[in-house]
Formats: C-alpha cells, structure tokens, sequence
C-alpha cells in the first residue's frame, strides 16, 4: 500500500507490502511517526530541536547530547576527513550571504566575514556533549538528517517484519524487498526534464541518494552558481556537477557521498566517485552523464 | 521411520543458506507460520484428542477436559 | 546485474564512511524478539456433530444419534508496553447425545455396541490467562487455565520460553506444563466407576524451528507427557485402566511457499508412542493458495493410524487386571480432508473451515478388526479477528 505525507521539505512516500492493507497502514503510521521524531529533534527551524538549543550555545557553553546526536557528529567528522574537509555541518551559515530567489551575487566581504563562522576542524565532541568555539557558528544536521531518517524508517519496517518496503523521502530513497523478494524498480529523474529518466536502478536492500541543483541556482550570463555551497571559499565549486546519484548500502552513505561529489569540479568528481567502488551517476552542466548508472 | 525423520533433518539443516533480516518478507506471511489460528487450531485439537488415543502437538501438553 | 550491485571490494572512503554509519542506532539489530504491535480480539463458533450409528452395529437394533458439541470461543491478545503482551481466553461448550457405554458379541457373534442414553445437556466453561514477556534473544511465556464442568474440573498452569539464534535463522523453544485434574462423574441411569477422583498431568516439550531459506522452514519437537490417577473412563461399564500413562511424542514440520502460484505448502508430522503400546502416526498436509481481493483458500488433508492399547480388547472382560473396549483405544486408521476460507476486510479477518473424519477400516497395518464404534464426524467452525 502507499502511504504519502509532507515532511523533511517535500513530498514523502512510503510503500509497505504486509499481510493486509490495514497492518501495513499500521506499520505505515509507525515509521511516519519516526521521520517527525528525527524531524522535530533536528530542524534548526524549531526553537525546541537539539539544532537550536546548540546553535544558541555557541561560544558560549556546551550542550549535553544524546547517543544518536553524537553518533551523527561522529559520522559527519568521518565524512569530513574523508572528504577532504568539503563536507562541513557548520557551512549552513553561508546561506545568509546568498540568495538564490535575487539572481544576485553575494558581496565578497561578507562572505569572508561569514566564512570565519565556518569550520567544522573547531567543533568540540565527546559522547556526552558538544561545542561550538565561536559565536555564530551553526550546525545543520540537514546534511545528514533526512537520509538517517530514510535509514531509521525502514530499519524500523524490517524490524516489524513487513514483507517488504520502500521510504522515499522527498526523493531520498532506501527499500527492501518488494514482497516477494524482488527489487524495487526505481528511475532517476533527469535533471532538466523531471518526467524523464536519466537511469534506472534496483533497490534489493539499498539506498539511492541524489544531489542536485536543478531547482535552486543562480544563472548569470553562462555561469552558473550553484546552492551548495564550499565550505572553503564559501563560493559554489566552479564547474561542479549538475546533479549525482548514489547506490549505497545505506542512504546516509549514499547522500553525504552525493553531497561531496557534488562540492568537487566534475572531473574531480568522478574520478572520486569511481574510486568510491558503488553504483554511481553524475551529470555535468553540459548535460553529460557518467557513471556506472548512466546508460541503464 | 524415526531414521529417515532424523536423516531429513541432518539434509534440511546442513542446507540451510544464510537469509539477511530484509529477505525475511515471505516467511513473515501468515500461512508461512507454524500456527495460524489458535482458536481454530484449539478446537481442531480437541476435536482429535477426543476421538484418538493420541495427543500433543507443538508445546506442553495443557490442562485436561473431560471431553468425550 | 553487474554495474548495480555493490561491490565487495571497498575504498578506504567508503569502509570509513560505512563503518561511522553503522554505529547509528537505527543500524543496530533489527532482529530483537517483540511483541505485537497491534492487539487482536477474536470470536469463534464451531460446531462438532457425529455420524449416527447405524442399527446393525447396536444391540437393540435402533440406530443412535452421537455426541453434538456447540463451541464458542474467545480470544484477545494486545502487547503492553514495549516488551510484554497478554493474551485471555475463553471457551465455552455445550455438549448433548449419547456415546458409547459398552460392547457385547451379539447373537451374530459380532460386537454390538450399547449407547448411553441421550444425556441432558453438558456444558463446560473453560479461561485462560497468559503473560508473556520478549526481550532481545526471544521471549518467555506463563499461562493458567481453568476448566470447569459439572463432573470435571482442571487446573493448569504452564511456562514456555523461546530462544532465536545470534543469526536468527534458528529459534529454539522450551515449554513446561503440569496440571491438576479432579473427576465426580455425574450419577445417572447406570452407575459410574467412580464417585471421586484426581488426576495429575506433566509434560516437557523441546522443540527447534529453522529457516532453510527465504522460502521455506522447517520444525522438529520432542515432548514428554506423564499422566498419573484415575485415567479409567468413569462412563464405560467394562473399564479399568492403569494409574499411570507415560507418553512421548516426535514431531517434524515444513513450510515452502511458491511465488509463482502465489501460495504455501504446508507438512506436519507426529509420532506417538506411550506405555499402553499405543504408536500413532500423523501427517497433515495443506495447501494454502492467496487469491485476488485478500482472500486465501486452503484445502487440507490429515491421516492418522493408531495401534490399539495392550488392555484393549473390543468386547472388554472383567480379567481382574486391566481392560477396556473403548474403541479410541483399539487399532484404527481415519482420513480427514477439509476446506478452509480466509479473508481480510480492512482490519477484520474471517475464517470458515468444514472438515471431514472418517474412520477407515481395515487399511493399515496395525488394523486389526476395526471397532464398531469408531466415529465419522463433521467439524464446522466460523470466527473472525479483530485488530486495533
């Protein structure tokens, strides 16, 4: 059965196949309930989110944790080292320069200014806490949050021992199973023409991410700038990928892959994403695509 | 009779493939149990235990009745 | 397949990122035994009716009416916080018609039998409580029933518990009971063997369940029962039977299911053997077939043969020792086949099952000369569950 709600800034679908319509609406209800949880706990739009309470601590003191905060800490400073230091929580700040409804660039000084608010190397974690050394500094669990929420939704369907499932969270998506042990067929969207498909891929018990500045981007001339933003130049990455597609075992794995991809000019890209070693899928701004998906 | 269910055994369990939690989905359906229904499986029990000399399924044997 | 299956081989990057992610609570083990997660209430009416006998297997000549059973039953089960559940249940009967009172050779040399009369009706009125309580390797259960009639009354408790394997691929289940049983046979026409009289029951039960493959399982159990007190049957005229019965019973199941017919086979076997020399064999076979619109049909057959007791004899003779002309001692075979029908409405489930026994003669080899009073029989039952 389908299940559909709004959460996590977009259209969400769950698809549960149990042993009737009403038990799968049951277990349906249940992972529902869990994305609004991971939602509530860290949208920095919500004054009561651990977000809020850690950003408003900056420079000031530090705020106790719980276990699944820091593990998420601990897998975005993985994903930090592992990235070269592209991947940075704390480059949420630079959005305060850019915006990307204006066609306008930002002023350079102050995207100086507000780069000194960035750096993910300052943090201070431990199991039990964490702290933000300076004043204005901000942590976005948006990077990571909607793929773990992805990874819990359906880590709680199997738990229930549901036939088979598919999560997609405004098209961050992890399955497994489709009843009778068969994968999920699923297409990714090209990224200029949404009803068209660039790939197909099949979802056995994996993730598929995607990253991509279709929608939100600043064209001047035949430059174009993308929303995701460097956490080193607080500029987009000249010639970045237009948009990447991961399989992973994992959704989290899979989006913070995509994100990363995203940040490196798109030789570089792929060249990184191949040494990565999963099914993968870039499409530059001239429209090429590459990768081990592309041509499915 | 009690070899060849113990010779069953030994080829059904040295067969056995490793099945991941999230290839699990059919064995989770219902009629892939070992009981469905326990009221209905109650009353076909006591139905035989009745009529025959013989008793016992899965599980210890219960309290009695005096069905006749 | 190739470009879209993970690869075995990882990058350093990949192994980092994979291994950090795995710590999350959301990876952790998926395999924790738990409770239900909705509760489910239930009702059932079924209906047992006996074949009459026929005349000529009477010593009066006129056929009789057999044993009519009314059952209604009741069933709710509902998990209480995140690791226990509690079920009730209840059972009530209504039971009428005559049965058996003993056997004579009639003037034709062949056994003949007399019915007791047709008897007021019986009721019997049977609850049962149980807890059970599930943690991380599996769960543990106790349960009480109590059984009331007005010439029997049994009280029963048991305790069970269930262990999965570190893989979960394999469960092992553990299940003790033992119960109290007291008799004071109703006086009617003709007297009873007995005015009072108690009888204790114990039994162990071990049993594994293995998951072969995604598509099919497998079982096999062992169970121990040990009956002691007055195990005679208080309504026959020619009975007296051991205070003891010792009972041991191996039992092997199998389920496969078939995509392509969309259905499941499902095989279960028993072996019984006890110290009155009563061997049985069981196999029941059933297929479950999963139709459009939620609705499952299963058609289902069961054999069953039994050799009889060593005190069993079809006309029973006071020897001084023991012996009984009970025919559900005696040496037998029957086939049952039946049909059962299920469907979902939303959270309502039916189901409607009509089976057939009917006591072979003379096939198998432990049949000797099959006794007249063997039962053929309808079985009927009706019930749906409920859950929210």
């Amino acid at each position: 059965m389908k299940y559909a709600f709004k959460a996590m800034g977009g259209p969400c679908v769950f698809r549960i196949k149990a042993r009737s319509e009403h038990i799968a609406y049951h277990h349906a209800q249940a992972a529902h309930e869990e994305v609004l949880r991971l939602e509530r706990r860290y949208s920095r739009y919500r004054e009561d989110s651990i977000t809020s309470t850690i950003n408003a601590s900056a420079g000031k003191n530090s705020v106790s944790i719980d276990e699944e905060t820091y593990r998420l800490l601990n897998y975005a400073d993985t994903a930090f080292k592992v990235s070269g230091g592209l991947f940075d929580l704390t480059s949420g700040v630079l959005r305060r320069c850019w915006d990307f409804r204006s066609q306008t660039l930002p002023n350079q000084d102050e995207v100086e200014r507000t780069l000194t608010r960035v750096g993910w190397a300052g943090v201070r974690f431990s199991k039990d806490e964490v702290f933000l050394p300076d004043i204005g500094m901000e942590i976005d669990f948006g990077g990571v949050v909607k793929e773990y929420a992805v990874d819990a939704a359906l880590a709680l369907l199997k738990k229930r021992k549901v036939e088979g499932a598919l999560v997609d969270l405004a098209g961050d998506i992890g399955a497994f199973s489709n009843g009778f042990g068969t994968p999920w067929d699923i297409g990714i969207k090209h990224p200029r023409s949404p009803e068209k498909a660039v790939a197909t891929v099949q979802l056995a018990n994996s993730a598929l991410a995607s990253s991509g500045d279709y929608e939100r981007c600043i064209v001047i001339g035949d430059r174009r700038y993308s929303h995701i933003l460097n956490p080193k130049t607080g500029w987009p990455t000249n010639n970045a990928p237009l948009a990447v597609s991961i399989l992973a075992p994992n959704c989290l794995v899979a989006g913070s892959s995509a994100t990363i991809a995203m940040l490196m000019h798109s030789s570089a890209a792929r060249a990184w994403l191949s040494e990565l070693g999963i099914p993968w899928l870039l499409v530059d701004s001239d429209l090429n695509t590459y990768g081990t998906l592309a041509g499915i | 009779m009690k070899n060849s269910l113990f010779v069953l055994s030994i080829i059904a369990l040295t067969g056995c493939q490793t099945v991941e939690p999230w290839e699990r989905g059919i064995l989770a359906k219902e009629e892939m149990q070992w009981q469905a229904s326990t009221m209905e499986a109650r009353f076909r029990q006591q139905m035989f235990n009745s009529k025959e000399a013989s008793s016992g399924t899965s599980g210890a044997a219960g309290g009695g009745c005096g069905c006749n | 397949m190739g470009s879209n299956t993970l690869d075995k081989a990882k990058s350093p990057a990949l192994a980092a990122l994979l291994s950090s992610a795995v710590l999350l609570p959301a990876y952790q083990s998926a395999e924790a035994d738990a409770p239900p997660e909705s509760t489910e209430i239930g009702f059932r009416y079924g209906k047992y009716q006996e074949d009459t006998v026929a005349g000529s297997d009477t010593l009066s000549g006129q056929k009789s009416e057999r044993y009519d059973i009314d059952v209604a039953q009741f069933s709710l089960i509902a998990p209480v916080g995140d690791s226990w559940s509690v079920g009730l249940t209840g059972q009530w009967e209504s039971m009428s018609g005559a049965s058996p009172w003993f056997s004579l050779y009639g003037a034709d040399g062949q056994q003949k039998v007399i019915m007791s009369g047709a008897s007021i009706e019986d009721r019997r009125a049977e609850y049962g409580v149980e807890a059970r309580y599930f943690h991380d390797e599996g769960n543990v259960g106790f349960n009480y029933v109590n059984s009331e009639e007005d010439d029997y009354h049994s009280d029963s408790v048991g305790a069970d518990a269930s262990l999965n394997s570190a893989d979960g691929l394999r469960t092992y289940t553990l299940a003790l009971s033992a119960s109290v049983d007291k008799i004071t046979p109703t006086q009617g026409v003709a007297p009873t063997n007995t005015l009072k009289a108690d009888k204790d029951i114990h039994s162990i039960w071990v049993g594994v369940s293995q998951i072969i493959n995604d598509r099919s399982i497998f079982n096999l159990g062992l169970g121990y029962t040990q009956r002691q007190g007055y195990l005679t049957d208080p309504y026959k005229y020619r009975d007296n039977r051991p205070d003891n019965r010792e009972e041991l019973v191996l039992s092997g199941g199998y389920r496969h299911f078939f995509d392509d017919q969309n259905g499941a086979l499902q095989t279960d076997y028993r072996y019984f053997i006890d110290s009155w020399d009563v061997e049985s064999h069981t196999l029941e076979l059933a297929w479950v077939q999963n139709l459009n619109n939620d609705i499952q049909v299963t058609p289902f057959v069961r054999g069953y043969n039994q050799s009889q007791a060593n005190f069993y004899s079809d006309v029973a003779v006071d020897t001084g020792g023991y012996y009984s002309d009970d025919h559900r001692l005696s040496s037998y075979s029957a086939v049952s086949f039946g049909l059962r029908l299920k469907k979902n409405f939303g959270p309502w489930r039916v189901s409607a099952t009509a089976e057939r026994y009917e006591s072979a003669e003379g096939r198998w080899r432990y049949s000797q000369v099959p006794n007249k009073a063997l039962v053929d029989f309808w079985g009927y039952s009706l019930g749906f569950t409920y859950n929210f």
